[in-house]
């Protein structure tokens, strides 16, 4: 592998890695705020006991997160040595705000997790609130590093040197409103319908207990919420692309030839070598509409750029429709399972094949999530800093990075592994019993068989 | 004063914090490594005790460094990250698995299974090697030998992150934390009960101590040739920090052997932040000898300033957040949220 290649693989498997358990790190804490709310305010045992269970999840979770996390910031120099010159002189200051968010996620979640004894029920429940937000925060200050990256602003580029920099104009790029938006969605979407997977896949083996149902509604009313908001932010996103950068646009929907009426092309495979898209199912004029809101409007294909100056094209356009087939798949079934709650129809609800669509929209949310990366990523080569910085002329000249790659590899899967078991075998445990703060007693979870009935007799 | 350079203050200072703070976590880590026998169990937990809820927070001044090095000095940043990308390599791996592996073995459900034995020796180890190699790092900068001519650096293979000097300075660098570590946990030890761990700790802290002193007098003589030009910023400036240092590492010791456990624990603060504060003071003005100064590599001003109000901001978030993490899990002072219980329970140990 050259350098290149080795550093572009390393900086990719980290980030696809790490971007999972950032999604959850800005998703759960929500949940969880929500979760020990409504214990506290309802009295409610069950409730309590899947706050108690998902902060056990949160705490492995989030230190993985912030180990990957940590891996992100030191490859940012070690692989990328000119881009960090380059960006740490422009976007130093999101990169510090970020800190900020992370240590104030940090430093309460650590009075979350092991403050249960340590604090009053409300000041613990208080300390929820510092986590989300600043878990938002977080996620907000790093994506405005990547607008930058894709409409650079804020400074000016003379003789080789930057200068005149403005790090605030840098940070409230013209992209910024567009992707931060898009990526604090998406850690909702794909936390909300994930947590639901989890306990669809319980109800479908039996376990459908008062404790289940509570956790899936409240998992899905999050995931619903956010998803018809992420279509919407997705098509605002569209549309700049369509003025900001037409070639990422062309690239994500195969347009290689400038006309106007173009057709919407979905699926497909997008052949830079022949300029076509073969296979794909095309809506007649649908770019031209969804991009630009006139069925006979001009859309730029690529053919208006130099071709050295392609984004990867076919990988943009299949990661794309990939992501937005994900987001309308969850759109479905979020729409259905409260469509079913609305009309009272529980049964419907808790149908198997309604399970099993919840099962399949938490892998599809996250893999929605990675190809969305990807769409940015790829969409954005030859370029690290758009019209600056070659992603070529950004790498380290540091030798063995195939070591590295292969070192950093064999972390992650390790990690992984290690992190799949640990989380399967919390669920298989038994629940313990737990103290309540609003009785003297413990509470023990008394099974499954009885609490359905009772819920059962009273539906 | 420039505004770079007190941008740099507060850079070593929140290196100080990171040293204080980080460096006792990596010091608990590398006393797990000597967690044998009967009483294995019982430091196991103590250990799990007193960093589980702080050791995230306390890592993350360390990306408060990272990130505030490359706004400020954003060339001096990509040149120690091409120089020194093997022992950061290795650092970087270190963190990871130390904290990954902490994790797993707390949530282990079964504390003697076989993989929560795993996990504890991975834990251990990488936390004595991260230290080790961050010591290596630092003495690569101050002995002012890294290959960098013209604005390129070319990446050291061990020459000089591996010399006798940056061995010295990497063990010595260990040997702190495991002072740090074994100072703090005479006091945590006291505060839970375990008067038995306290002494053993106290035992521990003594020799750790005795071996930092050694090791810190070892480098001291290397460096008129491993790092001259510390070395003659040292006698111009430093002198006197560095007969300070000397003095609060004896006053620690003896308030360690008078088992004043509380105020030893601010008296191996103060030495640490003294032995790093010499340092910075001998190798005024170079951010990496003998090219890279302040002045030449310093960022935009407009953009420090930015930084240094977003600064002022965010520590005036932080600072009482990081007061009440530890005065609910730490400090015996009352904060509102405490439970009752536990307020009882630490006035009672610490009277």
């Amino acid at each position: 592998m050259s350098n290149l290649l080795a550093a572009r693989a390393q900086m990719g498997t980290s980030l696809a890695f790490h971007i999972i358990f950032s999604a959850l790190g800005v998703g759960l804490p929500l949940l969880l705020c929500i979760a020990e709310g409504l214990a506290l305010k309802y009295k409610d045992p069950s409730w309590m006991l899947l706050t108690r269970r998902w902060a056990k999840a949160a705490a492995i979770l989030f230190a993985i997160g912030a180990v990957s996390g940590t891996i992100l910031s030191f490859e940012l120099g070690l692989l990328w040595p000119t881009y960090t010159k380059f960006a740490g002189a422009v976007v130093g200051l999101p990169f510090a705000l970020e800190g900020f968010a992370f240590f104030i996620e940090a430093i309460f979640l650590g009075l979350y997790l092991y403050g249960w004894d340590r604090l009053s029920p409300r000041a613990h429940w208080f300390c929820s609130f510092p986590i989300w937000i600043s878990g938002l925060a977080s996620a907000w200050f790093i994506v405005s590093v990547n607008s930058w990256m894709n409409t650079p602003a804020g400074f000016v580029f003379k003789n080789g040197k930057v200068v005149d920099i403005n790090p605030w104009q840098a940070m409230f790029n013209p992209a910024t409103p567009y992707e931060t938006i898009h990526m604090m969605l998406s850690c909702y979407v794909a936390t909300g319908f994930a947590v639901a997977a989890v306990y669809a896949f319980s109800m479908l083996r039996g376990k459908r207990t008062a404790y289940h149902w509570k956790a899936l509604r409240l998992a899905m009313a999050v995931g619903a919420i956010a998803i018809p908001l992420q279509i919407i932010s997705g098509d605002a996103n569209a549309r700049f692309l369509a003025t900001a950068q037409p070639y990422k646009l062309a690239a994500m929907e195969g347009v290689f030839h400038t006309a106007s009426g173009v057709p919407l092309s979905i699926g497909g495979w997008a052949d830079p070598n022949t300029q076509k898209v073969y296979y794909a199912f095309e809506v007649p004029y649908g770019l031209s509409i969804l991009a630009k809101g006139d069925p006979h409007a001009t859309i730029k294909g690529l053919d208006a750029y130099p071709r050295n100056d392609w984004p990867i094209v076919t990988a943009t356009h299949l990661s794309f429709d990939g992501m937005v087939g994900a987001g309308f798949f969850a759109l479905l079934i979020g729409v259905l399972f409260w469509y079913f709650a609305w009309r009272k129809k529980r049964a419907w609800q808790e149908h198997r094949w309604m399970l099993l669509g919840i099962l399949l929209t938490g892998p599809l949310s996250f893999l929605a999530i990675e190809l969305g990366w990807m769409v940015t990523e790829f969409g954005r080569q030859p370029w690290v800093i758009v019209g600056y910085l070659r992603t070529a002329n950004a790498a380290t000249t540091a030798p063995g990075l195939n070591i590295s790659f292969s070192l950093f590899a064999l972390i992650y899967l390790l990690l992984s592994f290690a992190l799949i078991r640990l989380l399967l075998r919390l669920a298989r445990a038994p629940f313990p019993p737990i103290k309540l703060p609003w009785s003297a007693t413990p509470y023990t979870y008394q099974g499954d068989q009885a609490e359905t009935s009772t819920e059962r007799a009273g539906v | 004063m420039s505004i770079a350079f007190l941008a740099l203050c507060i850079l070593w200072l929140a290196l100080i914090t990171y040293a204080v703070l980080g460096g006792a976590d990596f010091g608990a880590g590398i006393w797990d490594l000597f967690a044998v026998g009967e009483r294995r169990r019982h430091q196991r937990k103590l250990i799990n005790q007193a960093i589980g809820p702080v050791w995230e927070a306390n890592h993350v001044w360390l990306i408060f460094l990272i990130v505030g090095l490359f706004t400020v000095f954003p060339s001096a940043f990509a040149l120690l990250t091409v120089a020194l990308f093997i022992p950061l390599t290795i650092v970087l791996i270190g963190i990871v698995l130390r904290g990954a592996a902490f994790i797993f073995r707390t949530y282990e459900l079964d504390a003697s299974s076989r993989s929560a034995e795993v996990w504890s020796r991975i834990f251990s180890t990488s936390s004595l090697i991260t230290p080790f190699f961050l010591g290596t790092s630092a003495a690569a900068v101050a002995s002012g030998q890294l290959a960098i001519a013209n604005g390129n650096a070319t990446t050291d293979l061990g020459a000089v992150w591996f010399s006798p000097f940056a061995i010295t300075i990497g063990l010595m660098a260990v040997a702190l934390c495991a002072t740090l570590a074994a100072v703090y946990l005479t006091v945590e030890a006291s505060l839970y009960g375990e008067p038995d761990l306290a002494r053993t700790y106290r035992t521990r802290a003594l020799i750790a101590g005795a071996i930092t002193a050694v090791l810190g007098a070892l480098g001291l003589l290397q460096s008129p040739f491993a790092a001259p030009q510390l070395w003659d910023g040292l006698i111009a400036r430093a002198l006197p920090v560095v007969i300070i240092t000397m003095l609060i590492g004896l006053a620690t010791a003896a308030l360690l052997y008078w088992r004043r456990y509380r105020l030893a624990r601010i008296m191996i603060i103060l030495e640490t932040a003294f032995v790093l504060g010499s340092w910075g003071l001998s190798q005024y003005p170079y951010l990496i000898p003998p090219h890279v100064t302040i002045a030449n590599s310093a960022n935009d001003p407009s953009v420090i300033l930015a930084l240094l109000i977003s600064i002022a901001v965010g520590m005036a978030i932080l600072l009482p957040s990081l007061y009440y993490l530890f005065s609910v899990f730490k400090l015996p002072y009352p904060v509102p949220g405490k439970t009752e219980e536990v307020q009882a329970l630490t006035d009672e140990t610490s009277r």
